[in-house]
């Protein structure tokens, strides 16, 4: 006996956005903490280790903010004018800050106390970076310069002034003590080592003025950003450009890597962050903000995103932990519920059976299969036992027709298949006759069911022909008329609009194709471009697995 | 085109009279007589053609293949334990012993006057009872065999099996026979022992199926209402006694009670079977069970229940009322009913054709409604049965049919890694119908088709033809091309869907064009997929299949009637064109673009045109089920064939062999034609010395593995490796007149299609022209040596002729495009 074949229900992919393992994801973020600060949130760094302090430098101060309770653990105020690019050391112990007035300073976490001032940058220091060894720090200064500075001698050791303009961005190798990365307003990206004084070893040219850079942790691919730009460079390869990525509308202002490394993430004045894959630089997740965004910091195992923007505010997002997700949807924790219960039921007969310690199940036993009736949905039930208008009445339930459609348009077509659709239809009271009257005019204009509404509306004019119809009734069928009415004059509309695309696409075939190919006595064929062929004719494709 | 030809085989050819057209006797239906299970109920025996099969009933597999009939069997019979009765319409009653499968005995009842037989019964006493017409065109009479004397018992009764029924032996020796009579309005009875004559009548309901209890005095009879009557006590009295059951719909077709005639079974087309519990109101069903009901058999130890289905499978159903074993012969596509007037038959019994799948050398065609079945034809065995449409068969109503989604067209790529399906599903009556382009990727691993993509309505009206580009290397994506009614072709082509995430690949509709308006007929692929040619009613279209741009039209004078069959010559003939309306048949040139041939006024439709793919030949199918095998470069048939079968011809197909067949035409050494006929009977045209299909699959069995084991066998190596170089034989690569098939191409293209004397040069030349690598040295000092062919290879000038008409397009192309430039920079 072969099985009942359930009902085929054809649902379009739905246009716009798909629904990857990325976006759920970070879907998965919460409402974001905002905290209002003075001036715009210049740089946002996130300390490596737990417990994931998050240095934020803005106006004339750096504050360094606990992620779990949104509190200011530390704030150092000793700057004169505004303070820039704090950056915590690896080990978070110490945090290092530029400032207007071109000095550096270094600041103990634990004491609070000022440990050194790196004095020497005659511009504003923008951003400055403990290197891997964690005893020297790089600075990028305003003056054109990039500084390297001993940290117990307070000493500079080497500097480099090759850049023509503002050095705004800067980064140094995770694991090279001595490579560091600097990206100026004069388009330029270079790299220093600081083992060979004489200048820098790549420069690569981004094309517009460099925001931020970033240089993976593997050490031989490094990105630059600048412009609505986003740039891949090849270390190895002495700086060839891999990757030339432009998803932003406004300039990018900020980069960060997530997931191990696995996603890059941008922000823009364009109020958005942008979520790539490594891989393949396609952008996979997009996160909204309400204002452009100035600097982001993600902590190491995604759990917070902490985003600076231009009007002062931070906003700090938590992900959801499985609590939480349990507590915002109740109807799921309810199905959770009776699966356990099921469980327990086949627990019982493992227990059985651990009593019957010396049962042995022989090869004979006929082991019994779980029936899958249970999956049946009740429409289907109702379709086996040819029970149509019991079938049809399941899918004008309010939930099915209102939000799944597709459903009752399925069950519909099936019952057009079994010619039953009229049988189902007929003998209907003033109340569903309006609820069926209501989901046709709805839906009779979708394009992926109308064929089927069609077929079920013509169906209903047949069967209510010549019965006495209420008011309201009658007042339905009008308005389905309506509905039709408008949707012809539509479609006119848009066949004069196709006519003139295909005038307009004649003409330039005749152009193109003029010449001894065409050996027919006739006119040139009309052949339709392939975006055109797809609109004119609607096709609907469904993709499966 | 043959009219000559055709009066009697050509003796010019050799061993043309050895060509000889058999029935595929392999495959057979094994549902045309009901089965019969053997006392202890361990075998099932079915009669099958010719043949019977003795099967278990435990695995299903067949134990003994019984083979002496040389007519159709009409009907088995166990005589005693283990000795089974068959006998064929001529006939000839054959016993066999079913337990080693060995003929015991084989006797005739034919007599004077009496020559074929419908129907046989055994009741079990040393008589026969065998149907046989009678001057009645409808009906037969039933005549009883005692040894030799013949009796008649009823005349004018219907001629199937099922409207005879015989038992009610109530310990006495009595023998009560039932029957209805050809117009099937009443039930004739009678009672060999106590010599007592009745009919019963009931309604104007129409009987469709009788069965009587072995013992005890009861009758069923089944009608076209789906009504069960169950009569008491029918043989003394006049208005027996009658319980009604009525469950079904639809016709019933068959029923049988069990051993004790507790329970009663009955079916039909509704494909459920119904358990009656007679005396009470219960029953059960068992519902879906594939298709139709023919014939209900009941074991003799109740065990089990063996039913015959219309899709040519025999199904066992234990005591639980579950389908314990199938046995199944080749699935029979139950006609589509309900298709418009103008359709031919084809389309009705066996819509998709014959389809070749390269992968497996198997056939796809129709199984049930909405499956496909791919079917060995060297073994004449079923690979497997897909279910494409994967919807519930739905069953008719009594006054209305209910069609179900039927696969319609089927394309299989050219590696067979891809399926293309069309199913179709229409209602008449509402005027509704659907359709679903289905695409099948074959997984290696899970060595299954894994649906890839599904598109609903992929043209507004029915698609009329399919076909994959041949030719492709494996490195380009397939393409596909479709043509319906709505007046369009479109291209459909694979396109690369893979993301981050996961890797994929769907198919997508690429180009969609119309031609004038006209209704596309037909389509066909060049060889190297290079060209494809789409039939526009009675103009053929050339397009180039990447940039489906026009290159030609061709349409002459001669030519008034719609094309109905296109088909590209293959190998050395790829350059003619030949095309089949309903009654002419024409070859276009597309090199030359002029018409070749054209053969007009057949005596019947053309069925069929098909290549042979392992040749040049082509051989075109009539109606009236004359073969023509020719080449496409000439009128003239190499071989023509009348009267292949009685019925008529729905599809054809060449079949390659696995090795080819030495001595004979040209056109069967490497492949072999099938044809079906439209009651799906295949019929092959082959060799004569070809006998069984056995012999072609024969391995050589190599000495070694046959050997008992010995312990010198042990010692001996199983591989033995040489440092010794064996020496190869140079085979010869390029041989020829350097520079021919330049020549021979530039003499062969027209010369208003040459391109510029300045452009094509360059190119002459260099073809003229010795090459000195080291490589073409060596071949020039081998041919030297005597064993050079001067004539061309004509592969050859396939591939060389091929290349300047597309050079010649890319050199246009380059001249168009430095035009523009022109313009524009002015």
């Amino acid at each position: 006996m072969a099985s009942f074949k359930k009902t085929q229900i054809r649902s379009l992919p739905k246009i716009g956005q798909k629904v990857t393992a990325d976006t759920l994801y970070w879907r998965k973020l919460n409402f974001p903490v905002t905290v209002k600060e003075f001036g715009p949130i210049d740089y946002i760094d996130v300390m490596p280790i737990e417990p994931y302090f998050i240095a934020v430098s803005s106006a004339a101060k750096v504050q360094i903010y606990n992620p779990i309770t949104h509190q200011v653990h530390r704030h150092f105020t000793r700057f004169k004018e505004a303070a820039y690019g704090a950056s915590i050391r690896s080990d978070g112990k110490l945090v290092v800050a530029g400032c207007d007035e071109g000095h550096i300073k270094l600041f103990d976490i634990g004491s609070k106390s000022l440990l050194r001032i790196f004095k020497g940058h005659k511009g504003p220091v923008h951003r400055c970076k403990f290197t891997a060894d964690n005893v020297h720090v790089v600075s990028f200064s305003d003056d054109k310069s990039v500084a390297l500075w001993d940290l117990p001698s307070e000493t500079e050791i080497i500097k480099f002034s090759e850049h023509s303009d503002y050095v705004r961005a800067g980064c140094v190798s995770s694991i090279s003590s001595d490579l560091f990365l600097s990206g100026s307003f004069d388009h330029t990206v270079k790299l220093y080592d600081a083992r060979s004084p004489t200048g820098s070893t790549i420069s690569v040219d981004h094309g517009s003025p460099v925001e931020s850079v970033l240089m993976y942790p593997g050490n031989s691919i490094f990105v630059s950003v600048g412009g609505t730009e986003l740039r891949v460079w090849d270390m190895l390869a002495g700086g060839r450009l891999l990757a030339r990525v432009s998803q932003h509308h406004k300039t990018i202002t900020c980069l960060h890597l997530a997931s191990d490394g696995k996603r890059l993430v941008t922000g823009g004045l364009d109020r958005h962050a942008k979520i790539y894959d490594v891989q393949s630089y396609q952008v996979v997740h997009t996160l909204d903000f309400p204002s452009p965004v100035l600097s982001l910091g993600i902590t190491p195992d995604d759990f917070t995103v902490v985003a600076g923007m231009a009007n002062g505010l931070i906003s700090m997002q938590h992900r959801q932990t499985p609590a939480e997700a349990r507590a915002l949807i109740p109807k799921q924790s309810l199905k959770d519920q009776k699966k356990s219960q099921t469980t327990y039921r086949f627990r019982l007969n493992a227990d059985f059976r651990n009593i019957n310690r010396t049962f042995n199940p022989a090869t004979d036993v006929e082991v019994a299969t779980k029936n899958d009736n249970s999956l049946v949905s009740r429409y289907d039930m109702f379709l086996r036992k040819f029970q149509y208008s019991k079938a049809l009445d399941t899918v004008l339930g309010k939930y099915i027709r209102k939000k799944k459609p597709a459903i009752t348009v399925g069950v519909m077509h099936e019952l057009i298949r079994r010619n039953g659709l009229k049988s189902a239809l007929a003998g209907r009271d003033d109340s569903s006759l309006s609820i069926i009257l209501t989901f046709l005019a709805r839906n009779i204009n979708d394009p992926s069911h109308s064929k089927i509404i069609i077929q079920v509306a013509n169906t209903l004019l047949d069967v209510y022909e010549n019965s006495c119809l209420t008011p309201q009734s009658e007042k339905l069928f009008l308005h389905l008329q309506e509905h039709v009415n408008r949707e012809v004059e539509y479609m006119k509309h848009l066949m004069e609009i196709e006519g003139m695309l295909h005038i307009l696409l004649a003409s330039t075939t005749t152009q193109t194709r003029r010449g001894p190919v065409n050996i027919g006595q006739g006119p040139p064929v009309k052949v339709m471009l392939p975006s055109a062929a797809a609109a004119a004719n609607a096709t609907m494709v469904y993709n499966v697995g | 085109m043959a009219n000559k030809k055709a009066r009697g085989p050509d003796k010019a050819k050799p061993n043309t009279d050895n060509i000889v057209v058999k029935k595929q006797e392999d495959a057979p239906d094994i549902v045309r007589q009901p089965p019969v299970f053997t006392d202890d109920s361990k075998y099932l025996c079915i009669a099958s053609g010719r043949q019977v099969g003795i099967y278990s009933v435990q695995s299903g597999d067949k134990v003994h293949c019984l083979k002496n009939h040389s007519f159709d069997i009409i009907g088995l019979a166990i005589k005693e334990e283990n000795v089974l009765y068959s006998c064929d319409t001529s006939g000839e009653v054959i016993e066999w012993d079913i337990n080693d499968g060995k003929l015991l005995k084989k006797t005739s009842i034919a007599v004077e006057g009496l020559k074929e037989f419908y129907s046989f019964h055994y009741p079990r006493n040393g008589k026969f009872l065998v149907s046989s017409p009678s001057i009645n065109e409808d009906g037969s009479s039933l005549f009883m065999f005692e040894g030799k004397r013949i009796k008649k018992i009823f005349k004018d009764v219907g001629k199937e099996t099922q409207s005879i029924a015989f038992g009610c032996d109530q310990g006495d020796g009595s023998l009560v026979i039932g029957a209805l009579n050809y117009q099937c309005d009443g039930v004739m009875v009678k009672d060999t022992k106590n010599v007592i004559d009745r009919k019963h009548m009931t309604d104007k309901r129409k009987f469709t199926c009788i069965a009587m209890h072995k013992e005890k005095l009861i009758m069923a009879t089944g009608d076209i209402s789906g009504r069960i009557l169950i009569w008491h006590d029918f043989v003394n009295q006049i208005r027996p006694v009658k319980t009604v059951y009525h469950w079904h719909t639809l016709a019933v077709s068959s029923v049988c009670f069990s051993s004790e005639a507790e329970y009663l079974y009955s079916g039909g087309s509704e494909k459920v079977m119904v358990k009656w519990r007679l005396g009470g109101k219960r029953k059960q069903f068992l519902p879906r069970m594939g298709s139709t009901i023919k014939f209900i058999v009941n074991a003799p130890d109740n065990i089990c229940v063996a039913t015959s289905h219309s899709d040519n499978a025999i199904r066992i159903i234990d005591s639980t009322n579950k389908i314990n074993r199938a046995i199944f012969g080749l699935v029979k596509h139950d006609p589509i009913r309900g298709l418009e007037d103008g359709e031919s038959k084809k389309e009705s019994v066996m819509p998709t054709g014959l389809v070749f799948d390269p992968r497996t050398q198997g056939i796809f065609f129709n199984s049930q409604a909405g499956f496909l079945q791919l079917f060995d034809p060297l073994r004449d065995s079923m690979i497997f049965n897909m279910d494409i449409a994967n919807r519930n068969v739905l069953t008719d109503e009594r006054n209305t049919v209910i069609g179900n989604a039927e696969v319609f067209r089927v394309a299989v790529s050219p590696t067979g890694e891809w399926l293309a399906t069309l199913e179709v599903w229409s209602n008449m009556s509402v005027g509704y119908h659907d359709m679903n382009l289905k695409f099948w990727r074959y997984d290696a691993v899970q060595a299954n088709y894994e649906l890839n993509t599904d598109v609903t309505m992929p043209h507004h009206d029915r698609i009329t033809s399919l076909a994959f580009q041949p030719g492709l290397l494996g490195t380009e994506y397939p393409c596909l091309v479709s043509i319906g009614r709505d007046l369009k072709f479109k291209i459909w082509r694979l396109v690369d869907d893979t993301d981050i995430y996961r890797q994929k690949e769907s198919w997508t509709c690429d180009v969609a064009g119309d031609f004038r308006k006209m209704m596309p007929t037909a389509t066909s692929f060049s060889e190297d997929g290079s060209l494809l040619a789409i039939a526009f009613q009675d103009t053929v279209t050339l397009w180039d299949p990447m940039t489906i741009n026009l290159n030609t039209t061709l349409s002459h004078n001669l030519i008034e009637e719609s094309i109905e069959l296109m088909e590209f010559g293959r190998d050395q003939c790829f350059r003619y064109l030949v095309c089949a309306s309903k009654s002419s048949l024409f070859a276009w040139d597309v090199i030359s673009k002029g018409l070749v041939w054209k053969v007009g006024k057949l005596r019947s439709p053309i069925r069929c045109l098909v290549p042979d793919p392992k040749s040049s030949y082509m051989a075109v199918v009539l109606q009236n089920s004359e073969v023509f095998v020719f080449a496409p470069s000439s009128s003239k048939p190499v071989h023509t064939i009348t009267n292949v079968m009685s019925s008529e011809p729905i599809a054809a197909l060449f079949v390659p062999r696995p090795n080819p067949l030495a001595n004979s035409p040209e056109w069967l050494v490497n492949s072999r034609l099938l044809i079906v006929d439209d009651q799906q009977e295949f019929y092959s045209v082959d060799d004569n010395s070809v006998c069984g299909f056995d012999e072609k699959l024969t391995t050589p069995i190599s000495h070694m593995d046959s050997l008992p084991w010995t312990p010198f066998s042990a010692i001996k190596a199983q591989k033995q490796i040489s440092a010794a170089k064996q020496i190869v034989p140079v085979i010869h690569q390029t041989n020829g007149i350097k520079g021919y098939k330049s020549v021979q191409s530039l003499l062969e293209t027209s010369t208003s299609t040459l391109p510029p004397m300045s452009r094509i040069c360059n190119s002459f030349m260099i073809d003229l022209m010795i090459k000195h690598d080291p490589k073409s040295m060596t071949v020039k000092a081998d041919s030297e040596n005597g064993a050079t062919n001067d004539l061309p290879t004509l592969m050859n000038g396939h591939i060389e002729s091929k290349m300047p008409a597309l050079k010649e397009e890319a050199t246009q192309q380059k001249l168009l495009t430095l035009d523009c430039q022109w313009i524009t920079k002015n």
